[in-house]
């Protein structure tokens, strides 16, 4: 069963902190983001909590492979909930939260890097050695993080517009069409440009994989 | 064939897709490198962002939070308060409602607390913010005077190992209390604690309600001593505030500097 914007309680009583969703829908189906954020709106604010706890992981991810840089990408994380917050009547009935909140993180990491007047670096040693996976052997986890290093690099390479479509519609899985609506263009256009930006990183990867190592 | 590589193609097209990449090698040569290139991206490890951002979001909810209550009962019940000529009957529909929202409070924090250590911790923090709120709702009620609540934070600011509560009555003061004095006072005994993530996190939430330069600009000195790096949105914001003083924006540009 679904559950619809329409089965959940979105007016809210006047405390926000008693809001719970029913019994009966909890158990069934987790409340719609879209539902969630809806009640936001309404001056439910417990709701953003809800909304962090399943988003803040991947919008992380995302944005510290946007950016090359943890501490960069946790800055514009929390900007982007602080907006979420502040500009919630914003909102509309018919959104898409997860299109919405990249929509905004996008705008704020290009407030980011036009504040710092640096350029996306996105290799950080750091980050790689502290995310590498611990249960693989020795030889073969030392290949991943060089695997991974190398595509870090070839990332790195892209324009940060093409780097951007290709990380939302590949690894945050957004259909081309929530990917337009947040790139603010046609869903032709933002296919194409995923296209390109995929070739583009294949060439940067397979190239690397032949240059010797430095 | 990126389509294809990336599962997008409808059953239909993926196998006119399929059909004419078996009959061609230059397309097998870009099929496969395509397929390396997303199986490369799909196996990047996503890294995980640290407890200060938690912090520092639920922190500022909380903030909206009480923002809102401001708006709405808070200052309604300042509004009562005010009205000191007549005499008032017994507000006992307003304790009977803080009963029932403390009892709703509760159950709600034993509910979240049934779930991970982490959401304990969140009840945990909201529970004190909002006791926070209804402190300053008694204190303003009490209409304490501004040497009595003075005093009160000088004590305080003695106290070698306060508990929860008197830290939370300082953080109060510094958020709400209608003297530049006291709110300065407060940060100050603050100080002794910034070691504790409530305590920095209480002090960047104050810091964009704060409209006393002074203040601001002591609140700026405090998030640098207390090495708050979270707190740099909040600076960068200042420095570019048109509303805000001089001086607090050259604080606030410095502290970015410092952080």
């Amino acid at each position: 069963m679904t559950c619809t914007a329409a089965e959940i309680p979105v007016q809210s009583p006047p405390r926000g902190v008693d809001w719970r969703p029913s019994p009966a829908v909890e158990t069934l189906a987790p409340i719609p983001d879209h539902a969630l954020m809806l009640a936001v709106r309404d001056g439910n604010l417990d709701c953003m909590g809800e909304l962090f706890e399943r988003h803040n992981g991947p919008l992380f991810g995302y944005l510290s492979k946007v950016t090359g840089n943890r501490a960069a990408a946790e800055d514009i994380a929390q900007t982007v909930f602080q907006r979420m917050l502040k500009y919630r009547h914003t909102y509309r009935d018919e959104g898409s939260f997860t299109a919405w909140m990249y929509h905004l993180a996008r705008r704020c990491a290009t407030d980011h890097f036009r504040r710092s007047s640096a350029a996306p670096v996105a290799v950080d040693p750091s980050d790689l050695e502290a995310h590498a996976d611990q249960s693989q052997g020795a030889d073969e986890s030392a290949a991943s993080r060089d695997d991974h290093a190398l595509l870090h690099r070839a990332l790195g390479r892209l324009d940060r517009d093409d780097r951007e479509v290709l990380l939302l519609s590949r690894l945050q899985e957004l259909s081309f069409a929530e990917v337009a609506g947040i790139l603010e263009c046609s869903v032709g256009a933002a296919r194409v440009r995923a296209h390109r930006a995929l070739r583009t990183l294949r060439d940067h990867y397979i190239q690397m994989q032949k240059e010797p190592l430095t | 064939m990126p389509e294809l590589a990336d599962a997008r193609l409808d059953d239909r097209a993926a196998a006119e897709v399929r059909s004419h990449i078996e009959g061609c090698p230059e397309c097998q040569a870009e099929y496969a490198a395509l397929r390396q290139t997303l199986a490369a991206l799909d196996t990047l490890p996503t890294p995980t962002p640290s407890q200060r951002l938690r912090a520092s979001v639920m922190g500022h909810i909380e903030t909206e939070k009480l923002t809102l209550r401001n708006q709405a009962d808070w200052a309604a019940s300042i509004r009562t308060a005010a009205r000191t000529a007549a005499p008032r009957r017994e507000p006992w529909v307003r304790y009977l409602a803080q009963a029932v929202g403390l009892a709703a409070l509760v159950v709600f924090g034993f509910v979240l607390g049934e779930r991970t250590a982490t959401q304990r911790q969140l009840a945990d923090l909201r529970a004190r913010v909002d006791t926070m709120g209804q402190l300053v709702e008694q204190s303003v009620l009490q209409k304490r005077t501004t040497g009595d609540r003075l005093e009160t934070v000088l004590t305080a600011a003695t106290e070698r190992r306060p508990d929860e509560r008197v830290i939370d009555g300082l953080i109060n003061s510094m958020a709400f209390d209608p003297s530049v004095n006291v709110r300065l006072n407060a940060l100050t005994a603050l100080y002794a604690h910034a070691d504790q993530e409530v305590v920095r996190a209480g002090v960047l939430a104050c810091l964009p309600r704060e409209t006393n330069p002074l203040v601001q600009v002591s609140m700026i000195d405090f998030l640098v001593a207390a090495r708050a790096r979270e707190a740099s949105p909040e600076l960068a914001k200042l420095t570019t505030d048109d509303k805000a003083n001089a001086d607090v924006r050259d604080s606030a540009r410095r502290a970015i500097d410092l952080l």
